[in-house]
């Protein structure tokens, strides 16, 4: 198990006649989502748009996402991987106890009414949010929605995409991979990256105070974090870069303001399924952007001692277990 | 400023076959006749190769970083690049991160490397990731045989129409040229199908075919003189008894030029997987008769890798058999890749096939300059393993000794214990340098010529041919010497190449709208800015 079968959102909108968005508001958290991509787009190999398009809403209670929905599942609450597992079941013909069925609060008539229809789909798409990666199971949960997806091939098309949150979440994921292999949780206190969410994400390495400075970009982690995060970064050397003063500045030695992304400071985001999009700035701004503030206190930094003796080479290492 | 002095050189380029000559480069990084002052290096007991060019490898963008984030148990028993002075912090391995993949590549004495599949979508994502790959100088491939908005043409018989957005295309991605894999398949994945015959349309379609698709894109790289010409991913890929598909393919060109990607995997004969057998013997027939064509290996060692490709439905059967990870990306309107991790083992009757047919390509096509070493990182192997193919190619003793290894029942499916040629040091400079950057139309690279790029690798001459390729004792960019003694000493930032064809103006008027139809980018958005390519080098392409 393991992997993940997706596309890019244009495909979805050029071909998806099968949608079904899991543990995810987006009526109201992407209020976009339905016109621009998915299911009131009309295309080429789907003219009539919406009419063309079947959409399943899974949640545990209802949202306002539920009106624009043909189906609406209530799962029981933490029992998200549990009514996954056994849609992997039903679509192989495998079978599933009356009692198993009823700890998802869900009826089998409808479970063999959904299997059917996602088989006889040209194209099935599953959007997934907090709702299911977030709760009882977390990335269990992801795992077993992208196995779904994964095994729907064996009959069908069938794709499954996180719907990620705002910000350029996403970018930041995508650049570390390139530069450490990980997309976050990572340390470079052996100098060479290292990953393991749990131990080095950064709410626990502030809770435990294991380290002696913060610097901070893009992120509110003062309004967020729990108490013993914040009374650390309030020891601690806490350094912020934001257009705007945040709760973290508040606490923070130094606050620096500097262009916001996007209206003012050029660059590129990278969209939730990983495009990349250039920002354009329209206004310009008396502050310096986050790129050149960072640089510069990179040079700084630079003219001081190295952390390693001069001289020294460190080898690299071979093996790592 | 620098100055190779009492090296045995091998410059095929020039027809130098181990002679002992100078090597001057000057204060602009260029080979030249002679300099003045600097340093002298003596390479007595050394030789002196132009620096590597792999011609097909992925090492930057969406598919390659989806492959990094699929396999974090790799990077946790991999190489570490511990961060220094000269250098950033980064993982080896399957899939090696950027400033890794620098070094790697130039610690074994590579400086150009092609990156073989860009959708033009996430260009953008390739390039900011190219950038971050140190010291090599960098180009990259558009994908192409499987464009709707092309492929709608085409169907239309459009055919000029066709050939001023592909020059578009190149031009907004950014490219050096066109890469087409399983042409029409890719498409046909879309809706979870795959394009088998080369003469039946293609889904969704009632006139092109795989095989039109190739005629036609192969025709029209030629007349837009991109520098390279198609680079071509057969359909098939993998498949027993694929070697019909291939040479089929490869008929369809009709007399053009073409670069045919990781041949090995497309000579197979058999009808099954109990049955399947090397038919390279009949491929490399068919290039030692075609000299317009080259090809790069695509060879397998055995051991761990992930393999990456825009070929989705070859990675979902893939997938199906080994029941491991399997990533797939679908891009909008242009293109596809599937991810899968595998092992490569010499107990597997395949797998053995496999490694045997990529050796044999190498060394039943008769001229070095058709033929280039390549593992289609990293699908056959990892790029840092080249050294133990140069050792096959060069050793028959050791090759017979791997041979061994394999089930008895191999000997049947390959023609590999038949084959006594041994690569000679010139041949190996040919395949591994001058080869591939002429196929590339990189003229100052592979070329140890006075204007050519001062990108030399030097090597001590020792009989232990997998040690000696694997650690050069200098490697040298652009004229700064970048490792020696097996130390990174520069970290020199790399160039990209991009190819500009040219096409009529209204081409924009004409993609306009079909973008909003297709894609969920803005049309301004799209193509990749020329600001955007740090140290791009731009070649012109007047087509007549
Ligand atoms: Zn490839």
């Amino acid at each position: 198990m393991g992997g993940k079968v997706t596309c890019t959102l244009g495909e979805v909108k050029q071909r998806a006649d099968f949608i079904i968005y899991w543990g995810g508001n987006p009526a109201e958290c992407h209020p976009r989502h339905f016109t621009k991509y998915t299911i009131m787009q009309k295309s080429k190999f789907l003219p009539r748009g919406r009419k063309d398009r079947t959409m399943v809403l899974v949640d545990i209670r209802e949202t306002k996402s539920v009106k624009a929905a043909d189906i609406f599942l209530q799962v029981r609450p933490g029992r998200d991987f549990e009514l996954i597992t056994i849609l992997r079941a039903m679509i192989k013909d495998q079978h599933v106890a009356d009692e198993q069925l009823a700890e998802t609060g869900l009826a089998r008539d409808v479970l063999e009414d959904l299997v059917a229809r996602m088989k006889s789909a040209k194209f099935g798409c599953m959007f997934f949010g907090m709702g299911l990666s977030m709760t009882r199971g977390k990335h269990m949960n992801s795992a077993a929605l992208l196995t779904l997806a994964a095994e729907m091939n064996a009959f069908t098309k069938f794709v499954a995409m996180p719907m990620r949150g705002h910000g350029n979440v996403t970018g930041a994921d995508v650049i570390m991979r390139w530069q450490t292999g990980y997309p976050f949780g990572i340390t470079f206190n052996r100098g060479y990256p290292r990953y393991n969410p749990g131990e080095f994400s950064t709410v626990d390495v502030l809770v435990r105070g294991d380290c002696d400075a913060a610097f901070i970009i893009g992120a509110d982690p003062g309004a967020t974090m729990p108490q013993p995060a914040i009374d650390h970064l309030k020891r601690i050397p806490t350094i912020v870069l934001d257009p705007h003063v945040t709760h973290t500045s508040r606490l923070a030695r130094v606050h620096i303001t500097t262009a916001p992304q996007g209206i003012a400071a050029p660059g590129t985001a990278y969209r939730m399924d990983e495009l990349p999009l250039p920002l354009k700035p329209a206004l310009k701004s008396p502050y310096p952007t986050d790129e050149e503030v960072v640089r510069r206190i990179n040079a700084a930094i630079a003219d001081k001692p190295f952390w390693l003796p001069e001289g020294s080479q460190p080898q690299m290492l071979t093996a790592q277990v | 400023m620098l100055r190779i002095v009492n090296g045995k050189v091998y410059d095929p380029a020039n027809g130098i076959d181990g002679q002992v000559r100078e090597i001057c480069i000057d204060e602009s990084g260029r080979i030249a006749q002679n300099v003045t002052g600097g340093r002298t290096i003596d390479a007595t007991g050394m030789i002196v190769f132009p620096g590597g060019v792999d011609v097909h490898t992925h090492v930057a963008g969406g598919a390659i970083n989806f492959a990094r984030a699929m396999t974090p148990e790799d990077h946790r028993r991999t190489q570490a690049f511990i961060r220094t002075k000269t250098r950033r912090s980064g993982l080896g391995g399957m899939a090696p991160t950027t400033f890794a993949t620098g070094y790697l590549y130039a610690g074994m004495g590579w400086t150009t490397v092609n990156e073989a599949a860009v959708p033009v979508l996430s260009a953008r994502h390739t390039h900011e990731e190219l950038t971050d790959i140190p010291i090599v100088d960098k180009a990259s491939l558009t994908l192409m045989a499987n464009n709707e908005i092309v492929l709608d043409l085409l169907e239309n018989g459009e055919y000029e129409r066709a050939k001023h957005a592909v020059a578009w295309y190149v031009w907004a991605a950014k490219s050096y040229g066109i890469k087409a894999v399983n042409p029409g398949g890719v498409a046909a994945w879309k809706w979870g199908h795959d394009a088998k015959q080369l003469t039946s349309p293609i889904a969704g379609y009632n006139n092109i075919t795989p095989g039109t698709i190739v005629t036609q894109l192969a025709r029209i790289c030629e007349e837009l003189n991109l520098p390279h010409p198609i680079h071509l991913h057969c359909n098939n890929l993998g498949a027993p008894g694929n070697i019909a598909t291939t040479i089929d393919t490869l008929k369809h060109l009709e007399g053009r030029r073409a670069h045919i990607a990781h041949s090995q995997y497309h000579a197979y004969g058999g009808d099954g997987w109990e049955s399947m057998c090397s038919r390279t013997s009949e491929l490399a027939d068919y290039f030692n008769s075609h000299p317009q064509l080259t090809t790069d290996a695509g060879a397998v060692l055995f051991g761990d890798t992930v393999t990456i490709t825009a070929d989705g439905p070859w990675q979902h059967l893939l997938y199906k058999l080994t029941g491991r990870k399997w990533g797939n990306l679908d891009v909008e309107n242009e293109t596809g890749c599937g991810i899968v991790p595998y092992t490569y083992r010499p107990s597997n009757l395949v797998n053995a096939v496999q490694w045997a047919a990529g050796l044999e390509l190498l060394l039943l096509i008769k001229d070095p300059w058709q033929v280039f070493l390549s593992t289609d990182h990293p699908n056959g192997g990892c790029f840092w393993r080249y050294p133990e193919i140069i050792k096959l190619l060069m050793c028959a003793d050791f090759r017979r000794e791997c041979l061994t290894q394999l089930p008895a029942r191999i000997k049947k499916h390959i023609t590999l214990p038949e084959i006594d040629r041994e690569y000679t040091l010139y041949e190996v400079a040919t395949a591994m340098s001058a080869g591939p950057a002429r196929a590339l139309g990189l003229t100052r690279k592979g070329n140890l010529g006075v204007g050519c790029d001062g990108d030399v690798v030097i090597y001590h001459d020792t009989d232990d041919v997998e040690q000696m390729f694997g650690h050069p004792r200098y490697v040298i960019k652009g004229g700064e010497i970048v490792i020696e003694e097996g130390e990174i000493r520069e970290t020199p930032e790399g160039r990209e190449f991009l190819a500009r064809p040219s096409y009529d103006p209204a081409t924009d008027e004409f993609m306009k709208p079909l973008f909003e139809e297709c894609y969920t980018m803005s049309f301004e958005n799209y193509p990749v800015e020329l600001e955007r390519i740090e140290r791009a080098e731009i070649m012109e392409c007047s087509s007549e």
